[in-house]
Order: C-alpha cells, then sequence, then structure tokens
C-alpha cells in the first residue's frame, strides 16, 4: 500500500513538472525568439554576430526541439546553461538557494511562534478582548502586501534609525552564514518579520477556527468531565487535533516559498532564487527560468506528500482510507 | 431554498436599506436575517462605507481630479517641485505633495484606486464565472470527468503564480488586460475547488432528487437548482478574492510588470518612491501609496468576513491568501 501511494506521489510529481516546464518553454517561445539573440549578442553586434548567438544558445532549433533537447538534459541531472554567461544553471541555483533557505526557514519558525499563541488565546477566549485583539492583530497583517510592510520597514527602522544615528540594521544584502554569523543574523532581522508578520496572520486565522472547531467535539467534553485540568485538554487534546490544517499550510507555504520569496527578496537586496529567476526574466534567460519554475512545482508537491505522510501519523483515521 | 438564496444575492448586491424596509413585511428570509446580523455589526459596516467610498473615487476619478486642478499625469515643473528639484511636500497646493517629476500624488492616487479596482473586481469575476462552471460541471458529474477537471485544478494550484504572472508579462508586454487576464486564470481553480466540493454534497440533496424525478435536464438542475445555493458562497470568497487580486497587481506593478508609467498604479507608485532612496527625502510619496493600498485591503477583507459571518455564523475562514505576493 505504502508502495502504492509513492509511486502515485511520484507519477503526479512526473506530470507536473512536464506541464509547467512545457508551460514555461511554450510562453518563452510564443514571443520572438531572434530578439533574445540579438539582446544576448550584445549591443553592437552586427547580423553575423546575432546570427552565431541563435546558433550558440540553441535557438535556430524549432520548440519542440528544443523542449525536447531540455527533458533529455533533465533526465541526466542538468538544468543546461544560462543564456547570460553560459555557465551551468545549476551552480547558480546551488549559490542562490541558502539565501532563500536562510529567509524561509528563520520566517516560517517566526510565524509559527507569532501565529499560533494569538490563534491560541484568540480561540480559548472567543469573543472577548483578547480574541477580537487577536483577530484585528490577523486582518491588519492580512491586508499589508509584503512589498508595503517591508519597504515601510525599511523606511522606519532604517533610515529614521539611522538618522538618528542608530545604526543597528543594514538597508539591505546578504552575509553567507559560514562568513559571518552575527552578520547573517543582523542582515536577516528586517527580512525575516516582513515575510512572518503577513504569514503569521494566515496562521492566526487557521488555528483559531481550527481550534474553536475542535474544542467544541464531545471527546473534549468528556475529557473536561472527568476532571482534567483544563490546560491539559487544551493543549493536550484539542490543539493535537486542530493542527493538521496548520500543517497541510504549512507545507504549501514552505514549499512555494523556497522557490522564491520575490517580493522580500527584492526589497532587501537578498541574491535567493527569487531575485535570480526575477532577473532571469527580464533578462528572458529561459534556462534559468525554467530551473527555478521546476524547482517551485517540486517543493510543492514534495511538501504536499511530505504532509499527508504527516497527517497519517498525527491521525490514525487517515491511514484507513 | 434555491428561490431564498436567489434573494440573498439580490440582498447582498444592493445593500440597500430601502429594499430591507420592503422585505421586512414579507417576513424573515434568510436574507432579511443575515442583513439585521451583518447591520448590527459596526466594524463591517464602516469597512463596507469605505468600499463604497473607494468606488466613487475610482468612478468619478477625472471629476475629482478636475476639482483638484491637477492632472494625474501632468508634470508641474515650477509650483510641483522645489528650487532644488525636489518634490514640494504636503501644502495647499498640492494637498499629499508632489512626486520626483512634480507631478500631484493625490491625484495619482485618485487614478490608481481606478486601477486597482479595475484588476481586482474585474479579475475576480472572470474567476469566479470560471471557478463556477468548472466546479459545477465537475461535482456535478462526477466520474472521469471529474477527475479529469479536478487534477487539472490541483496542478494549476502547483504552479507557482507570481513567476507565471511575470513572465507571462515579460514575455507579451504589460497591459491592463493582459493582467486581468493572468490574475483570474491563475484564481479561478481556488474558487472552482470550493465550488465543487459544495456541489458534490448538494448534488445527493432531497430538492435535486426531485428535480431529476420530474424530468429536468442536467442543465436545468445546475443552474436552476444548484447554482442558486451557490450564491451567497460565492459572494463572500468573491469579496474575499477582491483585495488579493489588488494586492497581486500591486505587486506586479511594484516588480515593474505590471502598470507602467506614466500611468498611476498604487504598486508603480510605491516602487517609484523607492527609486534612488527617493523616500528619504519625501516620505509623503511611499507613504500615501502604502495607506491606500492598506486600507482598501482591509476594508474589503473586513467587510468580507463580516459577510461570511453574517451569511452564516458557523462557516469557518479558509484560506485564500497563500504565498502570492510574498
Amino acid at each position: 500500500m505504502i508502495f502504492g501511494f509513492i509511486f502515485r506521489r511520484l507519477t503526479y510529481l512526473v506530470v507536473v513538472v512536464l506541464l509547467i516546464t512545457l508551460a514555461t518553454y511554450f510562453i518563452f517561445f510564443a514571443g520572438n525568439a531572434g530578439d533574445l539573440a540579438a539582446r544576448f549578442a550584445g549591443h553592437a553586434a552586427g547580423p553575423q554576430a546575432i546570427a552565431d548567438t541563435e546558433i550558440r544558445l540553441g535557438l535556430n532549433h524549432g520548440f519542440w526541439y528544443q523542449y525536447w533537447h531540455y527533458l533529455i538534459g533533465l533526465a541526466h541531472g542538468s538544468f543546461g546553461l544560462d543564456f547570460q554567461n553560459q555557465l551551468p544553471v545549476i551552480s547558480e541555483i546551488a549559490r542562490a538557494f541558502p539565501v532563500t533557505a536562510s529567509l524561509v526557514v528563520g520566517a516560517a519558525i517566526l510565524w509559527l511562534l507569532i501565529g499560533i499563541p494569538i490563534g491560541i488565546m484568540s480561540a480559548v477566549h472567543p469573543r472577548t478582548k483578547r480574541d477580537r485583539a487577536g483577530t484585528l492583530f490577523a486582518l491588519t497583517f492580512l491586508s499589508m502586501p509584503t512589498f508595503v510592510l517591508g519597504v515601510l520597514a525599511l523606511l522606519v527602522f532604517y533610515f529614521y534609525l539611522t538618522e538618528a544615528g542608530l545604526h543597528w540594521f543594514p538597508a539591505s544584502g546578504y552575509v553567507g552564514l559560514s562568513q559571518s554569523p552575527a552578520q547573517w543574523f543582523v542582515h536577516l532581522i528586517l527580512p525575516w518579520f516582513t515575510l512572518a508578520l503577513v504569514q503569521a496572520a494566515v496562521y492566526t486565522r487557521l488555528i483559531r477556527s481550527s481550534l474553536l472547531d475542535t474544542l467544541g467535539e464531545d471527546y473534549i467534553r468528556t475529557a473536561r468531565a472527568k476532571g482534567l485540568p483544563r490546560r491539559v485538554v487544551i493543549y493536550k487534546h484539542g490543539l493535537r487535533a486542530a493542527l493538521t490544517p496548520i500543517i497541510t499550510q504549512l507545507g504549501i507555504d514552505v514549499g512555494t516559498l523556497l522557490a522564491g520569496a520575490v517580493v522580500t527578496e527584492r526589497i532587501f537586496g537578498l541574491t535567493g532564487l527569487g531575485e535570480l529567476s526575477l532577473s532571469a526574466l527580464f533578462n528572458g534567460d529561459l534556462p534559468v527560468v525554467a530551473a527555478v519554475v521546476l524547482l517551485a512545482a517540486v517543493f510543492i508537491v514534495v511538501m504536499n506528500t511530505l504532509v499527508d505522510i504527516v497527517y497519517a501519523l498525527l491521525d490514525p483515521r487517515v491511514r484507513v482510507r | 431554498m434555491s428561490a431564498n438564496a436567489a434573494e440573498m444575492l439580490r440582498g447582498v448586491d444592493a445593500n440597500s436599506p430601502l429594499e430591507d424596509e420592503e422585505l421586512a413585511v414579507e417576513g424573515r428570509t434568510p436574507l432579511r436575517l443575515a442583513w439585521t446580523r451583518l447591520r448590527r455589526d459596526k466594524v463591517s459596516m464602516v469597512a463596507l462605507g469605505f468600499v463604497v467610498f473607494i468606488c466613487l473615487v475610482a468612478l468619478f476619478a477625472p471629476v475629482l481630479t478636475a476639482l483638484i486642478g491637477h492632472g494625474p499625469n501632468i508634470q508641474y515643473s515650477n509650483t510641483g517641485l522645489s528650487i532644488y528639484g525636489h518634490p514640494v511636500g504636503p501644502s495647499r497646493a498640492f494637498l499629499l505633495g508632489t512626486d520626483d517629476l512634480g507631478r500631484d500624488v493625490l491625484s495619482r492616487l485618485i487614478y490608481g484606486a481606478r486601477v486597482s479596482l479595475e484588476v481586482g473586481v474585474g479579475a475576480t469575476a472572470m474567476a469566479l464565472v470560471l471557478g463556477l462552471a468548472f466546479g459545477l460541471v465537475s461535482g456535478y458529474y462526477g466520474g472521469p470527468i471529474d477527475a479529469l477537471i479536478a487534477r487539472f485544478m490541483d496542478i494549476m494550484l502547483a504552479f507557482p503564480v507570481l513567476l507565471f504572472a511575470l513572465a507571462l508579462v515579460a514575455r507579451f508586454g504589460a497591459s491592463l488586460t493582459l493582467i486581468i487576464l493572468v490574475v483570474a486564470f491563475f484564481q479561478w481553480p481556488l474558487i472552482g475547488r470550493l465550488v465543487r466540493g459544495q456541489v458534490i454534497s448538494l448534488r445527493e440533496r432531497e430538492f435535486v432528487e426531485a428535480a431529476r424525478a420530474v424530468g429536468a435536464s442536467d442543465l436545468r438542475i445546475m443552474l436552476v437548482e444548484i447554482l442558486p445555493n451557490l450564491i451567497a458562497l460565492a459572494v463572500v470568497y468573491a469579496t474575499l478574492l477582491i483585495p488579493v487580486n489588488i494586492v497581486l497587481e500591486a505587486t506586479l506593478s511594484y516588480l515593474g510588470l505590471g502598470i507602467q508609467q506614466p500611468t498611476a498604479s498604487w504598486g508603480n507608485m510605491i516602487s517609484e518612491a523607492q527609486n534612488g532612496d527617493l523616500y528619504t527625502i519625501a516620505w509623503w510619496v511611499l507613504v500615501f501609496p502604502c495607506v491606500s493600498l492598506f486600507l482598501t485591503t482591509l476594508a474589503f477583507n473586513l467587510f468580507g468576513d463580516g459577510l461570511r459571518d453574517a451569511l452564516d455564523p458557523r462557516h469557518g475562514r479558509s484560506n485564500l491568501t497563500g504565498t502570492v505576493g510574498k
């Protein structure tokens, strides 16, 4: 049975990746590939140089030939060479991934630490002042586009503080964890909070409604009736069941963001996957775009699969199906 | 049952207290109950007021800017810039200041509201129609058709939305129509999935069985019997999807792949404020578009939330926001 599950998931993954790369190639070739050759050939390139570039980048072949070639490359574990510098795409991704991973993992820890307690507080004291404060928090940040929060954070915590003589936060940039852990941390504080506050709002809403539903169940009343302390009932019985939607959401969010938190990376000048794909998009660098998009799909499907496995571990009823 | 739901739609759309008084004579329909609940909710009513206000601003943008006396794209290089060529701050001449080209920020905000609502409402309406159509067909017929559509929606949701939106806009050039189409194209599976779930439970209900027994066609059952029961759900999610789409447009414009200068959009105004650290000498070019965007999104979210509670107090909030635009 478990093999069947894994097999189905793998098939699904392959189909999704095929469709997504196909769509990427389709969008790319729907325009005029000749313009691209001209762009990568350089400013002063003559017709001959452009034609050479077209051949060097493989743009002279048709859509299906290119796509087939790309798939064969993938099967050999290669994402190809980028158009801009003719370097292996995989090395660029390997360089950018730690940046995005640092951002997303740190932010995920932060948004769980902020979102879950506020959600629990709201659910345990429904329709009180505390609940309303929690809802206000959630709706405020739910309505705050990430880039608005990010630029306002820069204005207040970078510009005004620096103007006041407090050089607490750098404007932008990324420092590797292995280079200087302290600098790594300082450079990521504002990006972490920017990403985490917006996300925490979603989790606050989720845990509130999920825990409220759970606390209304019969087995919770039974637990209370047999004299268990309120704390034990809420945290041991209630929270465990209420966590399942949180895990689904966490899987989707982390999966999607690992392929690049485009906006947050752009605002804070972090050279992660999002920034990589954005500049590749502006340049029309197909191999890079295709690789990031493919990675995104793989992350999403893999995270969904992990979520299903965690479900089965948390909730024995799931296994029966 | 379906008549009541149709009543709901009319009421939710109109939201007019006049119609409310007329209905009072007829008795307490679900709409009447919902409207009473909604009206008691002060926060929702304030939010509704703001939504109406923004809609009016967008609708009468040319009139308002004519009253102010400053066009949105006109560069007032004599009055709108200081002697050093810097933007001037909020003053009597320019209520919310000017930007780096000496354009009136208030006029640009007013026209920006237009863009935001065009994308927010336009894309949501399209996503809603597509989502309802596919969700209905998928949920009602079941079997291979359902498997195909449901799988397709799943795959659509595995697409990195922002990247694909960016890729499409980068390839075909940014235009308002394309942005609306792209946003709608990636949002409809969210609605489709919700609708499908509802339809699967509705099609087993007695009133559908009754309609089938008297020989109603599939199309009639879908449109006349089932669809009206989906309207409440659809209206609520549409209200909650509008702010998501407004943010998506603003994000695209912020990244430079949405509405292009000189046309004003809140997103490209914010991006311009950050350009060359302009906001460090002129906070108003950054703060006012941010506040407009935030208040509009907040108002839609609060109203949508209240509307959902009023229409169905037991229904939990599912998450439509996702990670788009992070």
